[in-house]
């Protein structure tokens, strides 16, 4: 339950999103956006957040649609996970995200919700950092297309606000060759220990992990060396952990040491099934 | 078997609650609200161990709605089952991470939740003890300062003031120098795990109104009612009578509801209100941690035999982990003592049964109350004799199975009666479980499958005066009402009742309509409805009512036949003349008084009541643990089969098996469906499920995103059989069976797993990071 009382908003349009943003802001409130509002709903009754507005943005259009234009694919933020999955037009992920939580919760779930979670995991953005996606951002100037690499650092990086709209991703990069594997403490439902991802590319093989490091990543320096057959099995891996962005997790789902172990397996693997792939 | 001719026990009928839980028409505690009721809320601690300096209500006494806040202070007195070590709110110190320090009661839940957030609480933090072993150190600081002050609620429980434990359960029997003298070899070793949780679907719910005369109404899930009534009259000096509990079908409670908590919560709160109903709905973080627990327990084991098998010695030191408080944990490391050598005959057994205060949530009774525990570790213990003695771990457990004639640790004498068939079982395991085809293969992939084998046995821990009560009642068209204060939740209770009812007045089952909602104020008393003893207690009450009702109607079927009682016969709705059937009344003319053509009438109301208790229990002897702590043994065999990825070091259990000796098997389905469901609760124990800590005690997965549960997707295929060696007294020849399917499952996955990682893996849960840490650790 929750016990604090906030106002609800459900804008038609994106422009009148901002707007009521803007509006509430000036008057000091506390202001949040929400789709599926299951983060929300679980930390508000937690008293870990307790905004005096939201504004659900699961109503506007272009944050509803799945649909490829030219050579484009189109997946609007506030579809839900199990949409994203049973439409399966980017099959890395529809596995990735049906990977998310259970099918309940799925079901509430949006994509764009997964990508601004709170949680350290937001593993619906692994495919999209392969793919070198853009994302659609609504700002007080009009819709803004940014590049998901450059506005992702740790999480997606949005202006007070700005709330995401639209992922544009390119057709030809979602046919290409790809794996993941989620590894979890024990039971498939629960966070991840390790969640990877790996598509093949004119040849090359991009990775991306969540769980491992306390947020997502993709980095140049590990494609590199997971791209490089002159540095032979165990010898790669251990380069390869080097180049780790930030330490390794530890908490109650693992200790950093396995952790690590878990890691090195699945980096093995991807080497050897995106090599077995041409 | 069926050598008895029944009609109805034995035949797989559909449980009498199908249609309205397959259309949600089942009402449970909550789904009842009256006008007017009021919220309570609590506010929890955010420290394991500590002082209350100052416990500040004032925000939340002037916060919307609200009516009262109490504290400790409102009530400063310590309650519990067994020793009376807890006070219901916490009064000057908390023992656990959850512990209810204040109670807010407003109109409206939210504004209840909301004023208990505004309560500030000034703590001084206390060294955080987290493991029994080093609680019980002479060193260690003390749980409960005043320990010797409390009260022992029931005879046999040995607390050591002055230190971390409340209980202490001495087994000695035999001689152990002789025992270890005439062992060729011995094993050792040591096992732990930490608290887990019930989880059971309906959290913990307690409604409380206190009329203007005195009566209490309470409104309860729990699983013992009459329980409820006898604990709220000790603790706040009320008369039993006046205290009446309605407790409606419960959501699932695995032992987790027969603990008396929330009750005397929302009683307080009630009392503070002026006698208003207020209501007390646990969220499922507190369900999950301010509510009791299921146990933790560290354990060493140590069993001696002889190069040929056989077990001649066994020496145990069980440190039960009861975290805050004892409540039942007390009589788990009891039952724990009792049954320590699981069914095997050991001449010479000697066991110290410590149960331990920790800065952990605190226990009560857990589905197989201490034997899923005690036998993880002894099973566990036995495979690593056998694979020390290289015998087949089937075969050691038949040479050693226990047998009629033998004793058990607390030397009770052992009958062909008291105790079922454990060589049986395990000779039908082996079969289910395909054993022979080998307990170790290798898949084509590169995976292991194995088998892993435990054998069990298990007494219900009920005191000596354990009763339960039936009544019965005829409706105008001679069908009947069973009145019970057996608690449905989950396990079909009611129906074995009415089948039993059914085949002793041999009537139709739609004749028989059995209440489903229990109240105090109707049904007569039960104990509870647990240690898997409702199917003897309240069976053996329903055959007694059904008797005094067969007697009832054949005194007045004789006078409408115009013959003598003992000429005639109760069945198919009519009292019916015993060589002549078609001479015959028809039971509904009969059970409400039966009219003769002129209009004379004689009878009335024909109304059955039957009762039964448990005979011959005793306390058990402090030094040696003598004694009789239950009526029988129920026992059995379980295997489970995994496949294993040596590289990962994860596995699926691809098959769970049961052989059970249930004496009688009243309904076939039911009783599957219960071994599969005790099957679920031990895997899910076993394989994941544990509360984990950080190094203040506080508990960092109070919830079930965190709170790893078997999932629906990851169950095995279940196999279960039966094997039927009867009870004498049981009602047709039934045991108790509702426990027993969870009680193996830990040692069977844990011995599985070890001949598959090749590392004794004697910790739980068995998660792949503790499996790799025990492979790689063996590998250093």
């Amino acid at each position: 339950m929750i016990n604090f009382d906030f106002e609800y908003c459900k804008p038609k349009t994106w422009a009148e999103a901002i707007k009521q943003y803007n509006n509430y802001r000036s008057q000091n409130k506390q202001v949040m956006y929400v789709a599926g509002a299951t983060e929300f709903i679980s930390r508000a009754r937690m008293d870990e957040v307790n905004p005096e507005v939201i504004i659900d943005i699961k109503e506007i259009q272009e944050c509803r649609v799945i649909h490829q234009q030219n050579s484009e694919l189109i997946i609007g933020a506030a579809v839900t996970l199990t949409n994203v999955a049973d439409s399966n037009v980017f099959p890395l992920l529809t596995k990735v995200v049906k990977q998310i939580a259970t099918k309940t919760e799925r079901n509430k779930i949006t994509i764009g919700g997964n990508l601004m979670s709170n949680l350290p995991y937001k593993e619906g953005i692994l495919p999209f950092l392969l793919a070198d996606s853009k994302i659609v951002i609504a700002t007080d100037k009009g819709l803004e297309k940014r590049s998901i690499l450059q506005v992702f650092t740790d999480s997606i990086n949005l202006r007070d606000g700005e709330f995401i709209v639209q992922i544009i991703t390119d057709i030809e990069i979602i046919k290409q060759p790809f794996f993941t594997e989620k590894r979890t403490k024990q039971s498939s439902v629960n966070y991840p220990i390790l969640t990877s991802a790996a598509i093949k590319v004119d040849g090359l093989t991009r990775v991306a992990f969540s769980g491992l490091c306390p947020y997502p990543f993709r980095l140049q320096q590990i494609e590199n060396l997971v791209n490089d057959p002159s540095v032979k099995g165990e010898k790669r891996i251990q380069k390869i952990m080097k180049q780790l962005p930030a330490p390794i997790v530890e908490d109650m789902h693992a200790t950093q040491k396995y952790r690590a172990f878990v890691f090195e397996r699945i980096v093995s693997k991807i080497i050897e099934q995106m090599e077995a792939v041409s | 078997m069926d050598t008895q001719n029944l009609t109805y026990v034995g035949k797989d009928i559909p449980r009498i609650d199908l249609k309205d839980k397959a259309y949600g028409k089942v009402r449970y505690t909550n789904d009842e609200s009256k006008p007017g009721t009021l919220s309570a809320a609590l506010h929890i601690s955010t420290h394991a161990h500590a002082r209350l300096k100052h416990v500040d209500v004032n925000e939340a006494l002037k916060s919307p709605g609200v009516h009262a806040v109490i504290t400790g202070e409102d009530f400063p007195y310590q309650v519990g089952p067994l020793l009376g070590d807890r006070p219901p709110i916490a009064y000057k110190k908390v023992r656990y991470y959850g512990e209810p320090i204040a109670v807010v009661v407003a109109d409206q839940e939210h504004q209840a939740k909301y004023a208990a957030g505004l309560i500030k609480v000034e703590y001084e933090p206390l060294p955080v003890l987290q493991s029994p072993r080093e609680a019980i150190k002479k060193e260690a600081p003390l749980i409960h300062e005043n320990m010797k002050d409390y009260t022992v609620m029931v005879k046999g429980v040995h607390s050591v003031p002055n230190t971390n434990i409340a209980n202490l359960t001495k087994i000695r029997k035999g001689d152990m120098k002789t025992g270890w003298k005439e062992s060729d070899i011995t094993v050792e070793e040591k096992f732990s795990f930490k608290p887990a949780d019930h989880a059971a679907l309906e959290t913990r719910v307690s409604r409380a109104e206190i009329l203007k005369d005195g009566h209490v109404y309470i409104y309860s899930a729990t699983q013992g009612p009459f329980y409820v009534q006898k604990l709220l009259s000790e603790c706040f000096n009320i008369e039993p009578g006046k205290i009446s509990v309605e407790t409606p079908l419960v959501g699932g409670a695995f032992g987790g509801k027969g603990c008396v908590q929330l009750e005397f919560i929302v009683y307080l709160a009630s009392r503070a209100v002026g006698g208003r109903m207020v209501s007390l709905v646990n969220t499922r973080e507190e369900d999950l941690i301010s509510s009791p627990v299921h146990i933790g327990l560290e354990a060493n084991v140590k069993l001696g035999a002889t190069k040929n098998g056989k077990l001649k010695a066994a020496s145990y030191e069980f440190y039960f982990n009861t975290g805050g408080y004892s409540d039942m944990g007390a009589g788990m490391s009891k039952a724990g003592a009792v049954d320590c050598t699981g069914p095997y005959k050991i001449d010479h057994v000697h066991c110290d049964s410590y149960c331990v205060y920790t800065n952990m949530p605190y226990a009560t009774s857990f589905r197989g109350f201490g034997h899923p525990e005690l036998t993880f570790v002894m099973e566990r213990a036995m495979d690593l004799l056998a694979e020390k003695l290289a015998i087949d771990p089937i075969e050691l457990r038949l040479m050693n199975a226990i047998k009629p004639g033998d004793t058990t640790p607390t030397q009770t004498h052992l009958n062909s009666s008291n105790i079922g068939d454990v060589s049986s079982c395990l000779r039908r395991i082996k079969e289910l479980i395909n054993w022979s085809e080998g307990q170790s293969t290798t898949t084509q992939d590169g995976k292991v499958r194995t088998k892993g084998i435990t054998s069990f046995w298990k007494t219900s821990s009920t005191p000596p005066n354990a009763t339960a009560g039936v009544i019965l009642i005829f409706n105008i068209d001679g069908s009947v009402n069973l009145n019970s204060a057996a608690i449905e939740h989950g396990q079909g209770t009611k129906t074995v009742l009415a089948q039993i009812l059914a085949e002793k007045l041999q009537m139709d089952m739609k004749k028989i309509h059995v209440t489903m909602e229990v109240n105090t104020k109707y049904d007569p008393h039960q104990w509870k409805t647990v240690a898997s003893s409702t199917t003897y207690l309240a069976g053996r009450a329903v055959m007694a009512a059904a008797e005094d009702a067969i007697f009832q109607l054949k005194q007045i079927g004789a006078v409408a036949l115009k013959c003598l009682p003992a000429d005639v016969v109760v069945g198919n709705g009519k009292v019916y003349i015993k060589d002549s059937p078609e001479f015959y009344v028809n039971i509904k003319d009969v059970a409400v008084g039966y009219k003769f053509p002129n209009g004379n009438s004689i009878g009335g109301l024909i109304i059955g009541g039957g009762s039964h208790i448990v005979r011959h229990l005793t306390p058990l002897d402090p030094e040696t643990g003598y004694g009789k702590p239950g009526p029988q043994w129920t026992v059995g065999a379980q295997a489970i089969e995994v496949e294993y990825d040596p590289q990962e070091y994860t596995y699926k259990i691809i098959k769970a098996a049961t052989v059970l000796d249930a004496g009688k098997v009243i309904n076939p389905n039911a009783a599957i469906g219960q071994m599969r469901g005790g099957m679920y609760l031990g895997l899910s124990w076993a394989s994941r499920e544990t509360f984990m800590f950080n190094e203040e005690g506080r508990v960092l997965n109070p919830q079930f995103r965190s709170y790893d549960i078997l999932r629906a997707s990851e169950v095995p295929e279940y196999l279960v059989d039966f094997i039927e060696t009867p009870l004498v007294d049981g009602p047709y020849g039934a045991r108790g069976i509702g426990e027993y399917g969870v009680i193996g499952m830990a040692g069977a996955l844990s011995n599985s797993l070890s001949i598959a990682s090749g590392s004794s893996l004697n910790q739980l849960p068995l998660t792949p990071e503790f499996i790799w840490e025990s492979v790689e650790g063996r590998n250093d």
